[in-house]
């Protein structure tokens, strides 16, 4: 057992549910209002860091509107679940953003989320406020290496001890003593890597898929002993951004949310927002009228999917799948997975790669055993056991009757 | 009905525990056909209707709800019946004591040497046809239970027709499934996923399949060799035992 189902285990009848309490009355709000003023006001005194850009600047240089960054701050208020009387406070909060450090660690993954934070079609204001936070250290982006980058990173902890946001990508391996996966000049493993640079931070955000539960490193038969953050770093908050990649948006929305509360958002029972992780996919998606008509794409390019049909049949996962894409999408609202035809993988979900991302629907899915090797489908046990019982049943029906007819001709 | 000479006949079944049993039947095939399709749906509705008039996935989903419903009030019902019933105490037949595994052992013997011995009471429920039941509502709990835990998922706002305590209450009463699934089908994953209350519910619903098909060949078989009538236990309430073994 794992330490994640023993802690599970413990948290039998705890465990929370996604429910997001949009409304919590006029009294609750406007005293988070003021609080969020003052901190606004605080971190307005504070110089920024290291980062000299100034957002406004940059907003115009991409050639976007001011008229545009008020939109994007009214809807990412929404998003936030705030009432529309703080979108000033959040527009305020993202010019402020590069007065709060930011430290970054890439362990077992792709670099994915890193990625999608640069390659998207043209710098968007979510982009642009990723951009401008105090990136102080970041191991993918920052051009120091070997020795120089230890030594930055060292400055970067104790400089700013007890006040930065420690992001994490990927998964952190545990077997052999971590030594399957090292990092910088001094051979240093990523679990005591993790552990170093939590210890100063403020609150753990883990992004994308693998640093939360993890991920693809961590499918069966998991031959690093990959886990998530949550498994290894104790007694800190903990924010898990999951998803693969973790959309942009998102991670804006945990920035700013503390930027402007000073606290982290409200968590699920998997510590994931539930401002962003509240929602199923499934009762947010375009096409779920004809998942209840029956209306099914069975191939891929058939009439089916040619009107747009429920993509159920090939694998969507939406049903059993908690994400904002179906609501916020990505590519500043350009389109998401289930618009473009494919169904949903499931990826913001513990262990999407084996249970969730095969394409066609559960029931004809060849589960991979967790402990790897053996395949088998769910039905196909199901009818050996039926199977098996019916052969059970045959013989000693059989045997019954022959035991029956001696007993007969013994009594005649 | 009259008994035949050295035939006794004993009450098995209230009216309330057959009505139960009948209704559980039909809801459990009606469970089965539709919770098949929404697993994965087994038949086609390319009519060219709009798809507000087919709503087929929709009605499969509601049956499959309906019966649920239905199996909750009677698992209650049956749950209840098994502490307090005045009729019989089948609690007091799963409690492993001496006297109840040498009996549950005799049965198996019974079975086992195709009824050549017999030493147990057949009069009333044996010790093994009552771990029997138990073992089947213990199934069914599971599927109740993980059942719901998939349905209040599509109630995320957190607001039902009947108000906002049903929801509220189901995920209290069901969350426990998730970790505990995870445990039962096993993850190399951190945190719990509802695809494993999913799998979990699916592989359920097989092993009360099994447990049903046994379940008729041995009422089946019963009635054959032990000569008892038991079959007509389900529909008339009563069975026939020989008058010197009755104790
Ligand atoms: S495409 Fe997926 S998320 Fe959309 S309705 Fe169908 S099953 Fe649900
Ligand atoms: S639609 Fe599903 S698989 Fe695609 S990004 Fe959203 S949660 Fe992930």
């Amino acid at each position: 057992m794992s330490i994640d189902k023993e802690e599970s285990v413990k948290k039998l009848f705890t465990a929370e549910s996604a429910k997001v309490d949009t409304n919590k009355g006029d009294a609750y709000y406007d005293e988070l209002y003021a609080s969020c003023q003052k901190r606004i006001e605080e971190l307005r005194e504070l110089e920024p860091l290291n980062n000299r850009m100034d957002f406004m600047e940059s907003v115009e240089e991409q050639g976007l509107e001011r008229r545009d960054f008020l939109k994007w701050a009214s809807a990412t208020t929404a998003m936030l679940m705030l009432p529309a009387s703080f979108t000033p406070l959040v527009a305020e909060a993202a010019v402020l953003m590069n007065r709060v450090p930011v430290i970054w660690v890439e362990l077992s993954d792709c670099a994915g989320n890193s990625e999608a934070l640069l390659r998207s079609d043209g710098p968007q204001i979510d982009e642009i406020v990723l951009d401008i936070i105090s990136l102080e250290f970041h191991e993918t982006l920052q051009a120091a290496s070997g020795h120089q980058a230890e030594k930055q990173m060292d400055e970067a902890m104790e400089h700013f001890k007890g006040k930065y946001l420690l992001f994490v990508e990927g998964a952190v391996p545990l077997g052999l003593n971590g030594q399957y996966g090292t990092i910088g000049a001094k051979g240093e493993t990523f679990v005591d890597h993790l552990h170093r640079a939590a210890k100063g931070a403020a609150a753990v955000v883990a992004v994308g898929s693998c640093a939360t539960f993890g991920g693809i490193p961590a499918a069966a038969p998991n031959p690093t002993d990959a886990v998530g953050v949550m498994d290894v770093i104790k007694g800190k908050p903990i924010i898990n951004i999951p998803a693969c990649p973790a959309n942009p948006s998102n991670m804006v929305g945990v920035i700013l949310h503390f930027v402007l509360t000073g606290t982290i958002p409200e968590l699920d029972s998997l510590l994931r927002p539930k401002f962003a992780f509240g929602y199923r996919i499934h009762d947010n998606c375009e096409r779920r009228a004809h998942f209840d008509a029956g209306e099914y794409v069975e191939e891929w390019g058939d009439e089916g999917a040619k009107n747009n049909f429920c993509l159920y049949k090939v694998g969507c996962k939406g049903p059993m799948t908690f994400n904002n894409c179906s609501i916020i999408r990505y590519n500043e609202g350009v389109n998401w997975p289930i618009g473009v035809g494919r169904g949903c993988i499931g990826c913001s979900e513990p262990d999407f790669w084996d249970k969730y991302a095969y394409e066609r629907p559960m029931a004809n899915a060849n589960i991979k055993a967790p402990t790897g090797g053996v395949e088998k489908t769910v039905d196909e046990f199901g009818l050996g056991l039926l199977t098996a019982a019916g052969i059970g049943i045959g013989i000693h029906a059989a045997a019954s009757a022959i035991a029956g007819k001696k007993e007969d001709e013994g009594e005649a | 009905m009259s008994s035949k000479a050295g035939y006794k006949q004993v009450k098995r079944m209230t009216p309330a525990m057959r009505i139960i049993h009948w209704v559980n039947v039909v809801s459990m095939i009606v469970a089965v056909a539709t919770g098949l399709y929404i697993a994965a749906p087994y038949y086609q509705t390319l009519m060219a209707e709009d798809a507000v008039d087919k709503y087929v996935m929709a009605w499969n989903r509601w049956g499959h709800f309906i019966v649920a419903i239905i199996f909750d009030v009677t698992s209650i019902i049956v749950a209840y019946l098994f502490f307090f019933s005045r009729f019989e105490k089948p609690w007091k037949k799963v409690i492993p004591t001496g006297k109840n595994i040498k009996e549950f052992g005799q049965v198996v013997v019974n079975l086992l040497t195709l009824n050549r011995t017999k030493n147990f009471d057949s009069t009333h429920s044996d010790s093994f046809n009552s771990v029997y039941f138990l073992i089947f509502h213990l199934l069914l709990f599971w599927m109740l239970f993980t059942g719901l835990q998939m349905y209040v998922h599509g109630l995320g706002s957190g607001i039902s027709s009947i108000g906002a305590w049903w929801p509220a209450m189901l995920h209290l009463v069901t969350d426990w499934t998730l970790p505990v699934s995870s445990w039962f089908i096993g993850s190399t994953a951190t945190g719990t996923n509802i695809m494993d209350v999913r799998i979990s519910h699916h592989i359920t619903m097989w092993l009360i399949i099994v447990w049903v098909v046994f379940h008729i060949y041995y009422q089946v078989w019963r009635t054959i060799f032990w000569k008892e009538g038991d079959i007509a236990i389900v529909v008339g309430g009563s069975k026939f035992v020989k008058e010197d073994k009755e104790a």
